[in-house]
């Protein structure tokens, strides 16, 4: 059945290109052909389909314009089904069929299982959407950047955010695996840091479905604030019975990576009053976003969320990529990236050379009632500066 | 200590609902329905269809009768016709049918998860030991109770009733006796799939939607109906309200192990007593 699925996708996949390919009637050698390994069944299936729409819009666009440094850009897509076996089957057959840009997966462990690979298959590989400081930190690769915001980016920002916090005391609810640890973790750090003290820490684990315990223990352990760290469908779940339980009204409560456009989409109102980092909004005041606005508005009558503006701004910057290293060979690609300064919906950013992390601005927001919706109302912004902490010295490259 | 106890009997009174569908349908049928946790998310996205253009209730009753009729054509396509195969080819054609279940949903409403709020009457709180506890969280409780004390007391206290216990203990003699046993099947897998729609739709203002929901609560399900024996509904009962409060106090006293607890409990039970807590000896 899961094989019969993967078949079924991957024809509907060649299908597609197939079509959007027989107008273009490009010289295919010399093309730019970007890999594109991502969730398509399994529980990032949302966060992939945006993902997929996002580079879809940034190689339709850039071909009508010409291509990247003269070449037409292809892409093809494979399914990762969110676990690191199959994504990586899923990014070998990409890369052995030449299409060895790579960008797309969701789950951070998919792209360090991507990256252990690189040399054998002459391939590169551009985060978008893993969040994990090991990317940039002690497995950090020659050939793989990261073009979005990492878990130590957000808690950079999250410190001068805390520190004007009235609440001495904070509780942790985070989700029982690698991310949900770590995210706690470095809360934790960064709130002792600050003297502040941590109640109580639980960790549900994945695929809870009721939230009931948890909430009360939170609620009873007298703390004013709380750290959420669940994603997808756990978020959602905590989001919805906290608010019937009351506790959301109560306390501070900050939801890392919560206050998404997806999630708020479904969530509503019972999100309203979260704190969150919010890395991409549609909001962001630069000419080269209110440009990709207008256009991406156009196509889908709908503002870009999270996810498709930050794979948006990953595609950019590979482009520039080629642009500078003329080449479309990832090995020169990936020689040129290091130090390259990119046009992006960010504004200009840095790739920087000791990690391969793009240097962004971050934002910290909070979920607001605005005319019976719910929205995210940006709060902070934090430049580079601020928002990017020092390179790991576990990253040798 | 009273909130938990609340928390399990919540979460106990759901898990009672879906087991007591997978009673009904094991006791007439002799099969594990792999495909139950698939009706219950089918019914949580027909009654979310339902209740955004028509309210609540008439959501609650869409999904039961969406649900019974899926149900009926479960019976008479696949258990009638596998009827003299080995058991085990029944439970991987259910395990099919889930698969089914979860790709049409996924083609009719797509992967993103959606959510409900529960009913205005509903939707506030009543102070319980001095906090706040939402009023939805009760009415679950009271609704379990109603669907289920009607089950026990149709199979009690009528004719029919007395049938589907009679074909449930011996279809060959019931049928002997002038049962019809063909009809009878359509009737309760049509009910089971209906309490699971139905379940589906309760559970769902406090859930997020989407289609894997049905297999993360399926699994305790199974683990309610072993414990209590397999075709027993007061066992199922016992064990379902037993299971709720493990979890409850479990995540509480012993956060590292209460992802595990169900699954002692039922290895304690299947080695101690192997037909469950109030199953029969084969």
């Amino acid at each position: 059945m899961l094989l019969k699925r993967r078949e079924i996708l991957s024809a509907g996949t060649a299908l597609a290109l197939a079509l959007t390919m027989a107008g273009g009637a490009m010289a295919a050698d010399d093309a730019l052909k970007i890999g594109v390994p991502t969730s398509r069944t399994g529980p990032y299936t949302v966060l992939g389909d945006q993902v997929v729409r996002a580079v879809e819009f940034a190689v339709e666009e850039v071909n009508a314009n010409g291509g990247v440094a003269g070449r037409p850009v292809e892409m093809k897509i494979g399914d990762t089904e969110g676990n690191p076996d199959a994504g990586r089957r899923a990014a070998e057959g990409l890369a052995l069929d030449g299409y060895n840009v790579l960008t797309g997966p969701i789950s951070s462990a998919v792209g360090l299982a991507i990256s252990s690979q690189l040399n054998r298959w002459d391939a590169m590989y551009v985060s978008v959407v893993n969040k994990s400081p090991k990317l940039t930190g002690d497995s950090c690769h020659p050939r793989m950047f990261r073009a979005n915001h990492s878990d130590s980016m957000d808690l950079a920002i999250v410190k001068p955010w805390l520190a004007e916090q009235d609440d001495a005391d904070w509780s942790i609810i985070a989700a029982d695996y690698v991310w949900g640890r770590g995210s706690g973790e470095a809360f934790k750090a960064t709130a002792t840091e600050l003297g502040k003290s941590i109640k109580i820490e639980v960790f549900p684990p994945l695929g809870t479905t009721d939230y009931a315990p948890y909430i009360t223990q939170l609620r009873d352990s007298g703390a004013t604030g709380v750290w959420v760290a669940l994603s997808g469908s756990d978020a959602i779940n905590f989001a919805k019975q906290a608010k019937q339980f009351g506790l959301t009204d109560q306390v501070t409560m900050f939801g890392h990576n919560f206050v998404v456009d997806s999630t708020l989409a479904t969530v509503g109102a019972a999100g309203v009053g979260v704190w969150g980092n919010v890395n991409y909004t549609f909001s962001i005041d630069t000419p080269q976003n209110k440009a990709f606005v207008e256009a991406w508005m156009a196509k889908f009558g709908a503002t870009p969320t999270n996810y498709e503006g930050e794979t948006y701004a990953g595609i950019q910057a590979i482009f520039a990529a080629v642009e500078k290293a003329d080449s479309v060979v990832p090995e020169d690609i990936s020689a040129a990236f290091p130090g390259l300064t990119a046009d992006t919906v960010f504004g200009t950013v840095t790739m920087r050379a000791e990690d391969h992390q793009l240097g962004l601005p971050n934002y910290l927001g909070r979920v607001i009632e605005k005319d019976g919706t719910a929205e995210i109302e940006v709060v902070q912004s934090y430049g580079p500066d601020v928002a990017v902490p020092p390179a790991d010295p576990a990253c040798k490259l | 200590m009273i909130i938990n106890a609340l928390n399990g009997l919540v979460y106990g009174s759901l898990l009672f609902v879906l087991a007591s569908g997978l009673v009904l349908v094991y006791g007439l049928r002799q099969v594990v329905n792999f495909a139950h946790g698939a009706l219950y998310m089918l019914g949580a996205y027909v009654g979310y269809s339902v209740t955004m253009h028509a309210g609540f209730l008439p959501g609650v009753i869409a999904a039961g009768a969406a649900l019974a009729v899926v149900g009926v054509l479960l019976d008479v396509v696949v258990f009638r016709k596998l009827a003299d195969r080995d058991p085990l080819v029944t439970v991987l054609v259910t395990f099919g049918v889930m698969l089914i279940i979860e790709d049409v949903v996924r083609t009719v409403w797509g992967t993103q998860n959606y959510a409900i709020d529960p009913p205005a009457a509903l939707s506030g709180v009543v102070e319980i030991a001095g906090a706040p506890f939402p009023v939805y969280r009760l009415f679950i409780v009271a609704a379990s109770a109603v669907m289920v004390g009607g089950l026990v007391v149709w199979l009690r206290y009528t004719r029919s009733g007395l049938w589907v216990r009679a074909a449930s203990h011996s279809p060959t003699v019931a049928a002997m006796c002038g049962v019809r046993t063909n009809l009878l099947g359509p009737l309760v897998v049509g009910l089971g799939a209906a309490f699971a729609g139905v379940a589906g739709i309760v559970a769902a203002p406090f859930l997020s939607l989407n289609p894997t929901m049905g297999a993360e609560i399926l699994v305790l399900s199974f683990v309610v109906t072993v414990i209590g024996g397999l075709s027993s509904f007061g066992g199922a009962f016992i064990s379902a309200m037993i299971l709720g409060q493990v979890q409850a106090f479990g995540i509480v006293y012993v956060p590292e192990m209460a992802a595990l607890l169900p699954f002692l409990l039922m290895a304690l039970v299947l080695v101690a007593r192997p037909q469950g807590l109030l199953g029969k000896k084969e």
